[in-house]
């Protein structure tokens, strides 16, 4: 029981090879470019909706900031269309291994400190000191703000990871269940199977929402030393 | 291959990679650098319990010092 819990997180290999870089690569290929002015329904959609979440995400920067549009966009498709694949049946989700979330999160997140401190040091370093703290508070302070920003790559990685790995493992979980209770209570194994398509659900919007909060963070790190 | 390689991703891509992404470039040299730092890590200490259990195997012999444990896992 608890090899076959894990064994969906583990990384596929197909004859001994790890495939894990194709698997990465998969979703570029759902999201065709545009070629003409007037294109496609498909393509128009997929226009329309990155024009929206670009809009949405970049008010709040001003022109140093928005240099890092295609990024922004580029890693909210990413994570957005892995989750999705990865609630298809016996598929990897490259975002519940925590080494591909940290992956992502450290180079974003010192990109966006070394930014701060190449173009705005002093207000960078005065990060490190909320405005208004007592004189004798200052050194806690201080360690308390440098620990709360190198928390933050953790907290980006771990969040990602935590929240798409525990959504797998319940939907594995009741679905388990409920194959179990068929034999046993046809109305018990029905109840869990409503649990387990509500579930299905919550985990569509988990994926979408873990995308965007995601960026948006990165979005916000970047707003704070831009 | 690699001119149509040049022509479509390098090409639209250079301004990005070159000015915009300078800080990214550095963040992902800063994690490579963390990652070495793990492997050699584990590296060393996985060495040293092999070292260890061989030692402890062997029988009679001491156990490598602190110095020898942390400073020359070869030795």
């Amino acid at each position: 029981m608890n090899e076959n819990l894990f064994a969906s997180f583990a990384a596929p290999s197909m004859m001994g090879l790890p495939i894990v870089v194709l698997i990465v690569m998969f979703p570029s290929i759902l999201f065709p470019t545009p070629s003409r002015l007037i294109n496609n329904r498909l393509i128009s959609i997929q226009q329309w909706l990155i024009q929206l979440t670009s809009k949405q995400l970049l008010a709040i920067h001003n022109q140093k900031g928005r240099t890092w549009a295609l990024m922004l966009m580029s890693l909210i498709l990413f994570i957005g269309s892995t989750n999705l694949l990865g609630l298809l049946p016996h598929s990897f989700t490259p975002t519940t291994q925590l080494s591909m979330n940290l992956g992502m999160a450290i180079p974003l997140w010192a990109g966006t400190v070394i930014t701060g401190f190449r173009y705005k040091t002093k207000a960078s370093l005065a990060h490190f000191l909320p405005q208004g703290t007592p004189l004798p508070l200052i050194p806690m302070l201080v360690v308390i703000e440098t620990i709360s920003l190198f928390i933050q790559p953790m907290a980006l990685a771990v969040r990602l990871t935590a929240n798409i790995t525990a959504g797998h493992l319940l939907i594995h979980l009741i679905g388990g269940a409920t194959l179990a209770l068929i034999n046993i209570s046809a109305t018990t194994a029905f109840i869990t199977f409503i649990i387990l398509i509500l579930l299905t659900i919550l985990e569509f919007a988990v994926a979408l929402i873990q995308a965007y909060v995601f960026t948006l963070l990165v979005s916000l790190y970047l707003h704070d030393n831009t | 291959m690699l001119q149509n390689l040049v022509k479509s991703v390098w090409v639209p891509m250079k301004p990005y990679y070159t000015q915009a992404y300078q800080e990214i470039w550095l963040g992902m040299g800063l994690m490579s650098l963390i990652v070495y730092k793990i492997r050699s890590a584990d590296k060393r200490s996985k060495a040293l319990k092999g070292k260890i259990f061989a030692s402890s195997k062997g029988g009679g012999q001491k156990t490598p010092s602190y110095f020898l444990r942390t400073r020359c896992p070869m030795a």
